[in-house]
């Protein structure tokens, strides 16, 4: 469905779509980790930050050009991910998220202080579209839709083998119980490490594409707003499930650009559907339809009867 | 210089001591985060700022800012945190969504601009110690912060209250087996919180500024204090909040731009060598 779309659309549908297949990899890197450890991470959008930011330097200094500042970006944020992994290993739940929290800010802040390297608040703006290996130009907004879309494809399907491979059933045996995990004679730090440089991985590359797509590359891209956006989305799809997380992600591009053209402060109403979803249907969107189709299927079952 | 520096780091220290001690507290109890905290202390300065604006009296500001976070504390545990005890991921996401809205509101009603609250002419002027000329203001709030750390010291050991605090930060379950009523203990320790982080939003806001996204900036050095500090430790929050001071201080005048870099040390250490933070019991 997601592939014919342009050719129904003007390019302001385009724009949109595009804009939710990066946050929406930002939205599954935060998914992966909600629904197969139990771990609510907000620095998800670090490892998006720091490739973005490595790539609009290289290419602004003209040091390196498309895949190789790509290639720099992804394996940067890796390395800074190793580190960060290794620091919230220990810790789950609320802990988690705080220090997650807490570690993100530090990662914001350095961002908009480290005026030399990152330009402060303005950021670092010029950042052009690549040739890409000189076949198509990625400036026209329908061939950058097929490119993001294949990467955001591709992802989603790696993820779902990971899942559904041995791997998987492992994270979720330290999501349920840890302890019995390690009694068991698994090594659950190292689990929960490669399942977080998995989720930094799919964020990095939605940061290659933000830098590329918007030009930009700002400290409030990687500001606690972008990372509470991220968790929301992720929640209001249904935080148990990839699909959920993309949903979430449209619904809350949408409602975003609908409220940002009638007023500045749309991020109270996004808090408050936050806070109801939230009391009333913790499960999301994914959550509810899973009701009605089990209810569904009570009833069509008592009515065959 | 290196005096007025160790100062101003004693000053943020008292100052994120004043936040961090209640946030302490009801994490301990409650074993839940409460992100609301950055957005109670912008609140309280707000408020600070504007009752201070019509009575013309500091004190009063500080009062008010106090009571009026306590009730939306209140407000928030008895309403919200109660229908969803017992699942700490939850409540903690409740907290969240609170922080943006309480924080887009306050940009709603008193705008984007940052404000500072003016320092009561009573506490203006300076003090010369050694060769350093210690703003008298600083010399208050090491001063107030050493009144609620001695209040609150004896509160805990030695009224009944306090050993009941002290036995649920420790093990809530047995503790309301014994017949205490734990949730008007949440709530009270909560609310306390509250009135807590109200005034120091107040006289944070006289010494630093009130503007948009102090309280993300305060919440994330509050936090910090927790960590290194440990969770639900006393004495923790207060090395927590001075090494997280004097490395603010220090940091802002030798390295400028590096100098949140440095605050990530302190945490990897603690995290590496003592994940629970250096004087916490609590695991997560």
């Amino acid at each position: 469905m997601l592939s014919i779309a342009p050719n129904f659309g003007n390019t302001f549908i385009i724009i949109v779509l595009i804009r939710i297949m990066y946050y929406g990899l930002l939205t599954i890197a935060f998914s992966f980790l909600a629904s197969q450890l139990g771990l609510f991470s907000l620095m998800v959008p670090v490892a998006f930050g720091v490739s973005g930011y490595t790539i609009a330097i290289l290419e602004t200094k003209n040091i390196l050009i498309f895949p190789y500042s790509a290639l720099v970006g992804i394996i940067l944020a890796l390395i800074i991910s190793t580190f960060l992994g290794v620091m919230v290993n220990r810790s789950k739940g609320t802990y988690f998220l705080m220090l997650t929290l807490v570690l993100g800010q530090l990662a914001y802040a350095i961002a908009l202080q480290w005026v030399s390297l990152t330009k402060g608040t303005t950021g670092i703006t010029g950042v052009n579209r690549p040739y890409l290996l000189n076949i198509a130009n990625l400036e026209s907004n329908i061939l950058f839709y097929y490119f993001i879309l294949v990467v955001f494809i591709i992802c989603i399907i790696l993820l779902y083998v990971l899942i559904n491979s041995s791997f998987g059933v492992k994270l979720r045996g330290v999501r349920e119980s840890e302890s019995r995990m390690i009694m068991l004679g698994y090594n659950t730090s190292l689990i929960k490490w490669v399942a977080f440089m998995v989720s930094s991985f799919v964020s990095s590359i939605g940061g290659i594409f933000f830098v590329y797509f918007i030009g930009v590359m700002n400290p409030d891209a990687i500001s606690l707003n972008a990372s509470v956006k991220v968790m929301i989305a992720s929640i209001f799809g249904g935080i148990n499930s990839i699909i959920g997380a993309i949903i979430g992600t449209g619904i809350i591009k949408i409602v975003e650009i609908v409220l940002s053209g009638i007023t500045q402060r749309y991020l109270l109403i996004i808090g408050v559907m936050f806070l109801i979803v939230i009391l009333l249907a913790p499960n999301g969107i994914m959550g509810i339809a899973e009701r009605i189709s089990k209810f569904g299927t009570r009833f069509f079952k008592k009515n065959s009867k | 210089m290196l005096l007025m520096t160790f100062i101003n780091g004693l000053t943020i220290a008292a100052l994120l001591f004043i936040m961090a001690v209640g946030l302490n507290l009801s994490f301990g109890l409650l074993r839940i985060v409460n992100l609301t905290h950055g957005s109670f202390y912008l609140l309280g300065g707000y408020i600070g700022l504007y009752v201070y604006k019509a009575t013309e009296s500091w004190i009063f500001g500080i009062v008010a800012a106090g009571i009026v976070v306590a009730i939306i504390a209140f407000i928030e545990e008895f309403t919200l945190l109660r229908r969803v005890r017992g699942k700490p991921t939850l409540e903690t996401l409740i907290t969240l969504s609170l922080a943006i809205i309480i924080s887009d509101l306050l940009i709603v009603i008193w705008g984007g601009n940052p404000k500072t609250i003016k320092i009561p002419e009573l506490l203006k002027g300076y003090v010369t110690l050694f060769d350093a000329n210690v703003p008298i203001y600083n010399i208050f709030i090491f001063c107030f912060a050493c009144f609620i750390c001695l209040t609150l010291w004896l509160i805990l050991q030695k009224t009944k209250i306090g050993m009941i605090i002290r036995a649920g930060v420790d093990n809530f379950e047995i503790t309301s087996t014994l017949g205490i009523n734990i949730q008007l203990v949440f709530t009270l320790v909560f609310t306390a919180a509250g009135f807590l982080a109200g005034i120091g939003g107040a006289i944070g806001g006289t010494y630093l500024m009130v503007a948009p996204g102090e309280d993300w900036r305060i919440l994330t050095y509050t936090l910090l204090v927790i960590i290194i500090g440990g969770m639900g430790s006393f004495g923790g929050t207060i090395v927590g909040s001075i090494i997280i001071g004097m490395i603010f201080s220090f940091g802002n005048v030798y390295v400028p731009q590096f100098s949140l870099f440095l605050m990530f040390a302190p945490v990897a250490i603690t995290l590496v060598i003592r994940p629970k933070g250096l004087f916490g019991r609590i695991t997560s």
